[in-house]
Protein backbone atom coordinates (compact mmCIF):
# COMPACT_ATOMS: atom_id res chain seq x y z
CA UNK A 1 0.00 0.00 0.00
CA UNK A 2 2.54 2.40 0.72
CA UNK A 3 3.99 1.99 -2.43
CA UNK A 4 0.63 2.84 -3.98
CA UNK A 5 0.42 5.94 -1.92
CA UNK A 6 4.20 6.69 -3.21
CA UNK A 7 2.98 6.85 -6.99
CA UNK A 8 -0.24 8.56 -5.76
CA UNK A 9 1.76 11.17 -3.80
CA UNK A 10 4.10 11.66 -7.35
CA UNK A 11 1.73 11.87 -9.65
CA UNK A 12 0.19 14.55 -7.59
CA UNK A 13 3.63 15.99 -7.17
CA UNK A 14 3.77 16.04 -11.38
CA UNK A 15 0.39 17.50 -11.36
CA UNK A 16 1.37 20.18 -9.99
CA UNK A 17 4.83 20.89 -11.22
CA UNK A 18 3.55 20.56 -15.03
CA UNK A 19 0.65 23.17 -14.30
CA UNK A 20 3.02 25.26 -13.19
CA UNK A 21 5.25 25.18 -16.29
CA UNK A 22 2.09 25.40 -18.57
CA UNK A 23 1.42 28.72 -16.59
CA UNK A 24 5.34 29.32 -18.09
CA UNK A 25 5.59 27.78 -21.46
CA UNK A 26 2.15 27.48 -22.26
CA UNK A 27 0.42 30.20 -21.23
CA UNK A 28 3.34 32.66 -21.24
CA UNK A 29 4.96 31.67 -24.36
CA UNK A 30 8.22 31.91 -22.14
CA UNK A 31 11.08 29.24 -22.93
CA UNK A 32 12.78 28.09 -19.63
CA UNK A 33 14.22 24.59 -18.58
CA UNK A 34 14.86 25.72 -15.46
CA UNK A 35 11.89 24.09 -13.45
CA UNK A 36 13.87 21.28 -11.79
CA UNK A 37 15.93 23.24 -10.03
CA UNK A 38 13.27 25.48 -8.52
CA UNK A 39 11.15 22.12 -7.52
CA UNK A 40 14.85 21.45 -5.66
CA UNK A 41 15.18 25.11 -4.37
CA UNK A 42 11.99 24.61 -2.42
CA UNK A 43 12.51 20.80 -1.17
CA UNK A 44 16.26 21.83 0.05
CA UNK A 45 14.80 25.00 1.43
CA UNK A 46 11.94 23.63 3.79
CA UNK A 47 13.90 20.11 4.20
CA UNK A 48 16.94 22.12 5.92
CA UNK A 49 14.78 24.92 7.93
CA UNK A 50 12.73 22.10 9.50
CA UNK A 51 15.66 19.61 10.00
CA UNK A 52 18.87 22.13 10.68
CA UNK A 53 16.63 25.43 12.12
CA UNK A 54 13.82 23.13 13.78
CA UNK A 55 11.40 25.93 11.91
CA UNK A 56 7.56 24.57 11.92
CA UNK A 57 7.07 22.62 8.90
CA UNK A 58 4.07 24.58 7.19
CA UNK A 59 6.87 27.56 7.79
CA UNK A 60 9.70 25.60 5.64
CA UNK A 61 7.20 25.08 3.09
CA UNK A 62 6.61 28.70 2.74
CA UNK A 63 9.49 29.59 3.14
CA UNK A 64 10.72 26.75 0.20
CA UNK A 65 7.91 28.53 -2.48
CA UNK A 66 9.61 31.76 -1.34
CA UNK A 67 12.89 31.25 -1.70
CA UNK A 68 11.93 29.79 -4.95
CA UNK A 69 9.93 32.57 -6.01
CA UNK A 70 12.44 35.17 -5.15
CA UNK A 71 15.78 33.36 -7.34
CA UNK A 72 13.53 32.60 -10.02
CA UNK A 73 12.57 36.91 -9.92
CA UNK A 74 16.85 37.39 -9.52
CA UNK A 75 16.90 35.31 -12.33
CA UNK A 76 14.40 35.98 -15.00
CA UNK A 77 14.64 39.92 -14.48
CA UNK A 78 17.84 40.38 -16.08
CA UNK A 79 16.82 37.53 -18.61
CA UNK A 80 13.82 39.17 -19.76
CA UNK A 81 15.40 43.12 -19.71
CA UNK A 82 16.76 41.82 -22.72
CA UNK A 83 14.24 39.13 -24.92
CA UNK A 84 12.59 35.99 -24.04
CA UNK A 85 15.53 34.17 -26.07
CA UNK A 86 18.01 34.98 -22.90
CA UNK A 87 15.52 33.37 -20.54
CA UNK A 88 16.27 30.43 -22.26
CA UNK A 89 20.03 30.89 -21.87
CA UNK A 90 19.75 32.26 -18.01
CA UNK A 91 17.83 29.20 -17.29
CA UNK A 92 20.13 26.58 -18.53
CA UNK A 93 23.34 28.42 -16.82
CA UNK A 94 20.94 28.96 -13.15
CA UNK A 95 20.06 25.05 -13.56
CA UNK A 96 23.37 23.71 -13.96
CA UNK A 97 25.02 26.15 -11.49
CA UNK A 98 22.71 25.68 -8.84
CA UNK A 99 23.14 22.11 -9.47
CA UNK A 100 26.76 22.41 -8.95
CA UNK A 101 26.16 24.69 -5.68
CA UNK A 102 24.10 22.57 -4.05
CA UNK A 103 26.64 19.42 -4.70
CA UNK A 104 29.55 21.20 -3.56
CA UNK A 105 28.09 23.24 -0.01
CA UNK A 106 28.64 21.45 3.07
CA UNK A 107 25.09 22.16 4.35
CA UNK A 108 23.39 20.93 1.70
CA UNK A 109 24.87 17.73 2.66
CA UNK A 110 26.96 17.75 -0.71
CA UNK A 111 27.01 15.19 -3.29
CA UNK A 112 25.42 12.71 -0.41
CA UNK A 113 21.93 14.95 -0.17
CA UNK A 114 19.76 15.52 2.73
CA UNK A 115 18.48 12.82 4.87
CA UNK A 116 16.70 12.73 8.28
CA UNK A 117 14.22 15.51 7.01
CA UNK A 118 10.69 15.72 9.52
CA UNK A 119 7.61 14.31 8.52
CA UNK A 120 4.74 15.83 7.77
CA UNK A 121 1.51 15.04 8.74
CA UNK A 122 2.53 11.14 8.41
CA UNK A 123 3.46 10.57 12.04
CA UNK A 124 -0.06 11.73 13.39
CA UNK A 125 -2.53 11.24 10.80
CA UNK A 126 -0.85 8.42 8.63
CA UNK A 127 0.62 8.54 4.75
CA UNK A 128 -3.60 8.79 3.85
CA UNK A 129 -3.20 12.19 5.33
CA UNK A 130 -0.79 12.99 3.10
CA UNK A 131 -1.73 11.68 0.10
CA UNK A 132 -4.94 14.01 0.45
CA UNK A 133 -2.82 16.90 1.66
CA UNK A 134 -0.77 16.65 -2.11
CA UNK A 135 -4.31 15.81 -3.70
CA UNK A 136 -5.96 18.60 -2.31
CA UNK A 137 -2.79 20.48 -3.74
CA UNK A 138 -2.48 19.60 -7.10
CA UNK A 139 -6.32 20.36 -7.19
CA UNK A 140 -5.88 23.68 -6.09
CA UNK A 141 -2.95 24.54 -8.24
CA UNK A 142 -4.93 23.78 -11.42
CA UNK A 143 -7.81 25.27 -10.30
CA UNK A 144 -5.70 28.06 -9.58
CA UNK A 145 -3.95 28.21 -13.12
CA UNK A 146 -7.77 27.94 -14.79
CA UNK A 147 -8.77 31.08 -12.40
CA UNK A 148 -5.52 33.29 -14.11
CA UNK A 149 -5.90 31.85 -17.29
CA UNK A 150 -9.20 33.10 -17.34
CA UNK A 151 -8.64 36.35 -15.48
CA UNK A 152 -8.13 39.78 -16.60
CA UNK A 153 -4.44 39.58 -16.38
CA UNK A 154 -4.78 35.77 -18.09
CA UNK A 155 -5.93 37.76 -21.18
CA UNK A 156 -3.16 40.05 -20.91
CA UNK A 157 -0.57 36.99 -21.07
CA UNK A 158 -2.55 35.93 -24.28
CA UNK A 159 -1.97 39.30 -25.64
CA UNK A 160 1.41 40.02 -24.83
CA UNK A 161 2.05 35.73 -26.21
CA UNK A 162 0.35 36.99 -29.47
CA UNK A 163 2.53 40.10 -30.36
CA UNK A 164 4.81 41.80 -27.57
CA UNK A 165 5.13 45.17 -29.37
CA UNK A 166 1.29 45.49 -29.97
CA UNK A 167 0.72 44.62 -26.43
CA UNK A 168 3.31 47.17 -24.87
CA UNK A 169 2.00 50.00 -27.41
CA UNK A 170 -1.33 49.78 -25.36
CA UNK A 171 0.57 50.94 -22.20
CA UNK A 172 0.85 47.48 -20.59
CA UNK A 173 5.07 46.49 -19.38
CA UNK A 174 5.64 43.30 -20.78
CA UNK A 175 8.69 42.57 -18.92
CA UNK A 176 6.73 42.24 -15.97
CA UNK A 177 3.90 40.21 -16.65
CA UNK A 178 6.56 37.95 -17.69
CA UNK A 179 8.45 38.27 -14.98
CA UNK A 180 5.97 37.66 -12.30
CA UNK A 181 4.11 35.07 -14.19
CA UNK A 182 7.69 33.24 -14.18
CA UNK A 183 7.91 33.80 -10.38
CA UNK A 184 3.96 32.35 -10.14
CA UNK A 185 5.21 29.31 -11.22
CA UNK A 186 8.89 28.68 -9.84
CA UNK A 187 7.53 29.25 -6.71
CA UNK A 188 4.49 26.48 -7.40
CA UNK A 189 7.48 24.28 -8.34
CA UNK A 190 9.27 24.94 -5.43
CA UNK A 191 5.99 24.38 -3.25
CA UNK A 192 6.13 20.80 -5.05
CA UNK A 193 9.14 20.39 -3.87
CA UNK A 194 8.74 21.57 -0.18
CA UNK A 195 5.73 19.19 -0.32
CA UNK A 196 7.97 15.94 -1.95
CA UNK A 197 10.92 16.38 0.61
CA UNK A 198 8.40 15.97 3.90
CA UNK A 199 7.04 12.83 2.48
CA UNK A 200 10.03 11.03 1.10
CA UNK A 201 12.95 12.82 3.95
CA UNK A 202 15.69 12.05 1.67
CA UNK A 203 16.47 14.52 -1.51
CA UNK A 204 19.81 14.90 -3.43
CA UNK A 205 20.73 16.95 -6.26
CA UNK A 206 20.24 14.17 -8.98
CA UNK A 207 16.68 14.44 -8.69
CA UNK A 208 16.36 18.12 -9.92
CA UNK A 209 18.80 17.38 -12.34
CA UNK A 210 17.98 19.12 -16.14
CA UNK A 211 16.63 16.29 -17.59
CA UNK A 212 13.67 16.17 -15.46
CA UNK A 213 12.67 19.49 -17.15
CA UNK A 214 12.42 16.94 -20.52
CA UNK A 215 10.04 14.78 -18.49
CA UNK A 216 7.55 18.02 -17.60
CA UNK A 217 7.52 19.63 -20.57
CA UNK A 218 6.63 16.04 -22.40
CA UNK A 219 3.58 15.69 -19.67
CA UNK A 220 2.89 19.22 -20.63
CA UNK A 221 3.10 19.14 -24.73
CA UNK A 222 1.42 15.60 -24.84
CA UNK A 223 -1.03 16.91 -22.25
CA UNK A 224 -2.14 20.30 -24.00
CA UNK A 225 -0.56 23.16 -23.87
CA UNK A 226 -2.64 26.38 -22.84
CA UNK A 227 -5.17 24.38 -21.44
CA UNK A 228 -5.28 24.18 -17.50
CA UNK A 229 -6.66 19.98 -17.56
CA UNK A 230 -3.82 19.11 -20.28
CA UNK A 231 -1.09 18.76 -17.85
CA UNK A 232 -3.23 16.99 -15.37
CA UNK A 233 -4.01 13.82 -18.42
CA UNK A 234 -0.18 14.35 -19.24
CA UNK A 235 0.98 14.11 -15.88
CA UNK A 236 -1.28 11.31 -14.53
CA UNK A 237 -0.60 9.10 -17.98
CA UNK A 238 3.30 9.50 -17.73
CA UNK A 239 3.62 9.19 -14.44
CA UNK A 240 1.46 6.45 -13.42
CA UNK A 241 1.07 4.00 -16.93
CA UNK A 242 5.16 3.43 -16.17
CA UNK A 243 5.23 3.00 -12.91
CA UNK A 244 2.05 0.31 -13.13
CA UNK A 245 4.82 -2.00 -14.57
CA UNK A 246 6.67 -2.89 -11.36
CA UNK A 247 3.89 -4.98 -10.34
CA UNK A 248 5.06 -7.32 -12.54
CA UNK A 249 7.45 -8.19 -10.53
CA UNK A 250 10.54 -8.01 -13.01
CA UNK A 251 14.19 -8.05 -12.30
CA UNK A 252 15.75 -4.24 -11.84
CA UNK A 253 17.73 -4.67 -14.79
CA UNK A 254 14.59 -5.17 -17.14
CA UNK A 255 12.27 -2.49 -15.32
CA UNK A 256 14.23 0.52 -15.30
CA UNK A 257 14.90 0.70 -19.65
CA UNK A 258 11.18 -1.14 -19.80
CA UNK A 259 9.72 1.69 -18.16
CA UNK A 260 11.46 4.35 -19.90
CA UNK A 261 10.28 2.43 -23.54
CA UNK A 262 6.77 2.53 -21.92
CA UNK A 263 7.15 6.13 -21.42
CA UNK A 264 8.49 7.46 -24.98
CA UNK A 265 6.21 4.59 -26.97
CA UNK A 266 3.13 6.54 -24.93
CA UNK A 267 4.69 9.67 -25.90
CA UNK A 268 5.41 8.69 -29.49
CA UNK A 269 1.22 7.52 -29.79
CA UNK A 270 -0.27 10.46 -28.39
CA UNK A 271 1.79 13.33 -30.55
CA UNK A 272 0.98 10.80 -33.50
CA UNK A 273 -3.02 10.47 -32.37
CA UNK A 274 -3.30 13.99 -30.91
CA UNK A 275 -0.42 16.18 -32.25
CA UNK A 276 -2.57 18.88 -30.54
CA UNK A 277 -2.22 17.63 -27.22
CA UNK A 278 -4.76 15.25 -25.82
CA UNK A 279 -7.04 18.19 -24.23
CA UNK A 280 -6.72 20.62 -27.01
CA UNK A 281 -6.77 24.66 -25.96
CA UNK A 282 -9.66 26.41 -27.54
CA UNK A 283 -8.02 29.09 -30.30
CA UNK A 284 -9.51 32.58 -28.80
CA UNK A 285 -9.40 33.26 -24.96
CA UNK A 286 -12.96 33.24 -23.40
CA UNK A 287 -13.29 35.28 -19.55
CA UNK A 288 -14.69 33.39 -16.52
CA UNK A 289 -18.58 32.71 -17.14
CA UNK A 290 -18.19 33.50 -20.66
CA UNK A 291 -19.90 29.66 -20.89
CA UNK A 292 -18.07 29.65 -24.52
CA UNK A 293 -15.24 27.39 -23.15
CA UNK A 294 -12.00 27.80 -24.51
CA UNK A 295 -10.22 25.64 -22.14
CA UNK B 1 -0.22 68.67 -28.78
CA UNK B 2 3.03 66.39 -29.86
CA UNK B 3 5.98 68.42 -30.63
CA UNK B 4 8.77 66.55 -32.64
CA UNK B 5 12.03 69.07 -32.56
CA UNK B 6 15.33 67.96 -34.54
CA UNK B 7 14.28 63.84 -34.29
CA UNK B 8 16.63 61.95 -36.26
CA UNK B 9 17.69 58.40 -36.47
CA UNK B 10 19.90 56.13 -38.76
CA UNK B 11 20.10 52.41 -39.40
CA UNK B 12 23.67 52.01 -40.60
CA UNK B 13 23.93 54.19 -43.71
CA UNK B 14 20.28 54.98 -43.95
CA UNK B 15 18.24 57.62 -42.39
CA UNK B 16 14.92 57.25 -41.89
CA UNK B 17 13.97 60.47 -39.85
CA UNK B 18 17.06 63.38 -40.63
CA UNK B 19 16.19 66.42 -38.35
CA UNK B 20 12.67 66.39 -38.33
CA UNK B 21 10.59 68.94 -36.77
CA UNK B 22 6.47 68.92 -37.00
CA UNK B 23 3.66 69.86 -34.74
CA UNK B 24 0.63 67.78 -34.38
CA UNK B 25 -1.98 70.00 -32.50
CA UNK B 26 -4.89 69.13 -30.68
CA UNK B 27 -7.94 68.81 -32.63
CA UNK B 28 -6.56 68.57 -35.60
CA UNK B 29 -5.67 65.71 -38.39
CA UNK B 30 -2.26 66.10 -39.59
CA UNK B 31 -1.75 64.14 -43.35
CA UNK B 32 1.78 62.22 -43.47
CA UNK B 33 2.85 61.51 -47.21
CA UNK B 34 5.18 60.35 -49.41
CA UNK B 35 6.72 57.62 -51.02
CA UNK B 36 7.86 54.10 -49.88
CA UNK B 37 10.69 54.47 -47.69
CA UNK B 38 10.21 58.17 -46.73
CA UNK B 39 10.19 57.17 -43.08
CA UNK B 40 6.57 58.02 -42.52
CA UNK B 41 6.56 54.63 -40.75
CA UNK B 42 9.80 55.20 -38.93
CA UNK B 43 8.81 58.34 -37.92
CA UNK B 44 5.83 56.99 -36.27
CA UNK B 45 8.16 54.32 -34.64
CA UNK B 46 10.20 56.77 -33.07
CA UNK B 47 7.51 59.18 -32.10
CA UNK B 48 6.09 56.23 -30.39
CA UNK B 49 9.37 54.68 -28.70
CA UNK B 50 9.37 51.49 -30.83
CA UNK B 51 12.96 52.90 -31.72
CA UNK B 52 15.49 54.43 -29.82
CA UNK B 53 15.90 58.02 -31.40
CA UNK B 54 19.85 58.82 -32.33
CA UNK B 55 18.72 62.42 -31.30
CA UNK B 56 16.26 65.21 -30.96
CA UNK B 57 12.91 65.54 -28.33
CA UNK B 58 9.32 64.43 -28.82
CA UNK B 59 6.77 66.22 -26.06
CA UNK B 60 3.58 65.29 -25.37
CA UNK B 61 1.38 68.34 -23.87
CA UNK B 62 5.10 69.84 -22.47
CA UNK B 63 6.39 66.94 -21.26
CA UNK B 64 9.33 65.33 -22.88
CA UNK B 65 8.48 61.58 -23.81
CA UNK B 66 12.68 61.05 -24.74
CA UNK B 67 13.82 58.00 -23.05
CA UNK B 68 10.42 56.73 -22.24
CA UNK B 69 9.97 52.86 -23.74
CA UNK B 70 6.86 51.80 -25.75
CA UNK B 71 4.61 51.12 -23.08
CA UNK B 72 5.26 54.05 -21.04
CA UNK B 73 4.86 56.41 -24.12
CA UNK B 74 1.32 55.02 -24.53
CA UNK B 75 0.60 55.37 -20.89
CA UNK B 76 0.80 58.90 -21.26
CA UNK B 77 -1.28 59.33 -23.71
CA UNK B 78 0.28 58.19 -26.99
CA UNK B 79 -1.68 55.89 -28.99
CA UNK B 80 -0.93 54.12 -32.07
CA UNK B 81 -2.02 51.84 -34.85
CA UNK B 82 -0.25 49.27 -37.15
CA UNK B 83 0.31 49.25 -40.74
CA UNK B 84 -0.07 45.52 -40.67
CA UNK B 85 -3.31 45.66 -38.12
CA UNK B 86 -1.45 43.62 -35.65
CA UNK B 87 -4.57 42.28 -33.49
CA UNK B 88 -4.10 39.73 -30.61
CA UNK B 89 -5.65 36.46 -32.61
CA UNK B 90 -5.92 34.52 -29.75
CA UNK B 91 -8.58 37.12 -28.13
CA UNK B 92 -12.31 37.77 -29.57
CA UNK B 93 -12.89 41.41 -31.08
CA UNK B 94 -14.04 42.72 -27.96
CA UNK B 95 -11.23 41.66 -26.01
CA UNK B 96 -8.74 43.06 -28.12
CA UNK B 97 -10.95 46.58 -27.62
CA UNK B 98 -10.79 46.12 -23.90
CA UNK B 99 -6.96 45.29 -23.82
CA UNK B 100 -6.43 48.40 -25.24
CA UNK B 101 -7.09 50.65 -21.98
CA UNK B 102 -4.11 51.60 -21.28
CA UNK B 103 -4.53 52.29 -17.60
CA UNK B 104 -6.85 48.90 -16.74
CA UNK B 105 -5.95 48.07 -13.27
CA UNK B 106 -7.04 44.12 -13.51
CA UNK B 107 -3.58 43.07 -15.22
CA UNK B 108 -1.79 43.13 -12.10
CA UNK B 109 -1.23 39.31 -10.78
CA UNK B 110 -1.41 40.99 -7.23
CA UNK B 111 -4.61 42.84 -8.11
CA UNK B 112 -6.57 39.71 -9.45
CA UNK B 113 -5.42 38.29 -5.92
CA UNK B 114 -6.08 40.93 -3.54
CA UNK B 115 -8.64 43.40 -5.18
CA UNK B 116 -11.71 41.75 -6.47
CA UNK B 117 -13.83 44.82 -6.12
CA UNK B 118 -11.55 46.76 -8.15
CA UNK B 119 -11.42 44.59 -10.84
CA UNK B 120 -15.41 43.87 -11.46
CA UNK B 121 -15.90 47.57 -11.48
CA UNK B 122 -13.04 48.03 -13.68
CA UNK B 123 -13.69 44.88 -15.79
CA UNK B 124 -17.82 46.27 -16.36
CA UNK B 125 -16.88 49.64 -17.04
CA UNK B 126 -14.66 48.37 -19.78
CA UNK B 127 -16.58 46.36 -21.17
CA UNK B 128 -19.48 48.81 -21.59
CA UNK B 129 -16.75 51.53 -23.29
CA UNK B 130 -15.55 48.87 -25.63
CA UNK B 131 -19.17 47.69 -26.61
CA UNK B 132 -19.71 51.74 -27.23
CA UNK B 133 -16.79 52.04 -29.33
CA UNK B 134 -17.68 48.75 -31.50
CA UNK B 135 -20.98 50.74 -32.46
CA UNK B 136 -19.40 53.54 -32.90
CA UNK B 137 -17.19 51.89 -35.79
CA UNK B 138 -20.33 50.15 -36.65
CA UNK B 139 -19.30 46.83 -35.57
CA UNK B 140 -22.17 46.31 -32.74
CA UNK B 141 -22.71 42.65 -33.77
CA UNK B 142 -18.92 41.34 -33.78
CA UNK B 143 -18.12 41.34 -29.88
CA UNK B 144 -17.79 37.64 -29.47
CA UNK B 145 -16.51 36.76 -33.03
CA UNK B 146 -12.99 35.78 -33.51
CA UNK B 147 -10.42 37.99 -35.08
CA UNK B 148 -9.70 35.82 -38.03
CA UNK B 149 -13.83 35.78 -39.01
CA UNK B 150 -13.51 39.51 -40.07
CA UNK B 151 -12.90 40.96 -43.07
CA UNK B 152 -9.17 42.31 -43.46
CA UNK B 153 -11.55 46.27 -43.63
CA UNK B 154 -13.35 45.20 -40.38
CA UNK B 155 -9.70 44.59 -38.79
CA UNK B 156 -8.42 47.59 -39.39
CA UNK B 157 -11.42 49.17 -37.74
CA UNK B 158 -10.88 46.92 -35.03
CA UNK B 159 -7.59 48.32 -34.78
CA UNK B 160 -8.82 51.69 -34.49
CA UNK B 161 -11.49 50.71 -32.28
CA UNK B 162 -8.62 49.38 -29.81
CA UNK B 163 -6.32 52.61 -29.99
CA UNK B 164 -9.59 54.69 -29.13
CA UNK B 165 -9.60 52.47 -25.99
CA UNK B 166 -6.28 54.64 -24.78
CA UNK B 167 -8.10 57.68 -24.11
CA UNK B 168 -5.05 59.64 -25.90
CA UNK B 169 -3.88 62.95 -25.98
CA UNK B 170 -2.24 61.61 -29.73
CA UNK B 171 -3.43 59.16 -31.86
CA UNK B 172 -1.08 57.91 -34.58
CA UNK B 173 -2.49 56.05 -37.25
CA UNK B 174 -0.46 53.95 -39.54
CA UNK B 175 -1.96 53.22 -43.06
CA UNK B 176 -6.03 53.16 -41.82
CA UNK B 177 -7.38 53.02 -45.08
CA UNK B 178 -4.74 50.16 -46.59
CA UNK B 179 -7.11 47.05 -47.91
CA UNK B 180 -10.25 49.15 -46.64
CA UNK B 181 -13.19 49.60 -48.66
CA UNK B 182 -17.23 50.24 -49.43
CA UNK B 183 -18.74 50.92 -45.49
CA UNK B 184 -15.40 50.40 -43.85
CA UNK B 185 -14.32 53.63 -45.60
CA UNK B 186 -16.60 55.73 -44.36
CA UNK B 187 -16.97 54.47 -41.25
CA UNK B 188 -13.17 55.67 -40.75
CA UNK B 189 -13.21 58.86 -41.95
CA UNK B 190 -16.46 59.22 -39.27
CA UNK B 191 -15.00 57.86 -36.86
CA UNK B 192 -10.98 59.57 -37.32
CA UNK B 193 -13.48 62.79 -37.67
CA UNK B 194 -15.02 62.94 -34.51
CA UNK B 195 -11.98 61.17 -32.56
CA UNK B 196 -10.12 64.76 -33.66
CA UNK B 197 -13.33 66.73 -33.01
CA UNK B 198 -13.15 65.13 -29.36
CA UNK B 199 -9.67 67.54 -28.86
CA UNK B 200 -7.62 64.69 -29.84
CA UNK B 201 -4.34 65.18 -32.02
CA UNK B 202 -4.52 62.38 -35.21
CA UNK B 203 -1.70 62.19 -37.68
CA UNK B 204 -2.21 59.89 -40.42
CA UNK B 205 0.30 58.07 -42.45
CA UNK B 206 -1.51 57.07 -46.19
CA UNK B 207 -1.13 56.55 -49.24
CA UNK B 208 -4.94 56.88 -50.42
CA UNK B 209 -4.51 60.61 -50.91
CA UNK B 210 -8.14 61.03 -51.67
CA UNK B 211 -9.15 60.14 -48.27
CA UNK B 212 -6.13 62.44 -46.66
CA UNK B 213 -7.66 64.60 -49.08
CA UNK B 214 -11.19 64.76 -47.92
CA UNK B 215 -10.18 63.83 -43.74
CA UNK B 216 -6.83 66.10 -43.11
CA UNK B 217 -6.67 69.82 -42.04
CA UNK B 218 -3.12 69.99 -43.52
CA UNK B 219 -0.26 67.61 -44.67
CA UNK B 220 3.57 67.13 -44.47
CA UNK B 221 5.33 65.83 -47.52
CA UNK B 222 8.52 63.37 -46.51
CA UNK B 223 11.30 62.30 -48.29
CA UNK B 224 14.49 60.64 -47.24
CA UNK B 225 13.47 61.18 -43.90
CA UNK B 226 13.14 64.90 -43.94
CA UNK B 227 9.54 67.16 -44.11
CA UNK B 228 10.01 68.66 -47.68
CA UNK B 229 7.09 70.58 -47.12
CA UNK B 230 3.78 71.45 -44.92
CA UNK B 231 0.38 72.83 -46.45
CA UNK B 232 -3.17 71.80 -47.46
CA UNK B 233 -3.54 68.53 -49.14
CA UNK B 234 -4.47 70.33 -52.38
CA UNK B 235 -1.31 72.13 -52.27
CA UNK B 236 0.91 69.58 -51.60
CA UNK B 237 -0.97 67.92 -54.75
CA UNK B 238 -0.88 70.57 -56.94
CA UNK B 239 3.52 70.84 -56.08
CA UNK B 240 5.20 69.64 -59.47
CA UNK B 241 8.65 68.90 -57.03
CA UNK B 242 6.62 67.07 -55.00
CA UNK B 243 4.90 64.78 -57.62
CA UNK B 244 7.89 64.23 -58.86
CA UNK B 245 9.50 62.96 -55.58
CA UNK B 246 6.66 60.72 -54.79
CA UNK B 247 6.17 59.18 -58.45
CA UNK B 248 9.69 59.66 -59.75
CA UNK B 249 9.59 61.06 -63.40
Amino acid sequence: MDYIYSVIILVGLFVILASSFNLIIGYGGLISIAHPIFYGLGAYTSALLARDLGLPIPLSILAGVLMATVLSIAMALPALRISGDYLLIASIGFQLGMIELIKNLRFTGGASGVSGIPAFLVPTFGREAYVALVIVAAIGVVLLVRWIAHSDYGRAISAMRDDEQAFAALGRDAKWIKVSLFALGSGIAGFAGALYAHYFRFVTSEQFEILMSATILTMVVVGGLKTPWGPVVGAILLQSLPQAITFLNLPPVILGPLQGLLFTGLVLIFMFLRPGGLVQAGNTWRAHGSGRGGD
Amino acid sequence: MLEIKGLSKSFGGIVVADNVDLVMRQGRILGLIGPNGAGKTSLFNLVSGLYPANGGTVALDGSPLDGLALHERARRGLARTWQHVRLFPSLSVIDNIIIGARLYPAESLVTLMFGRSKIRSAAESARKRALDILARIGLPDAADKSIGDLPYGQQKLVGVARALMNDARCLLLDEPMAGVEGQAYETMQRVVRDVAASGVAVCVVEHNVAFIHDLCDEAVFMFQGRIMARGSVAELIANPELTELYFGH
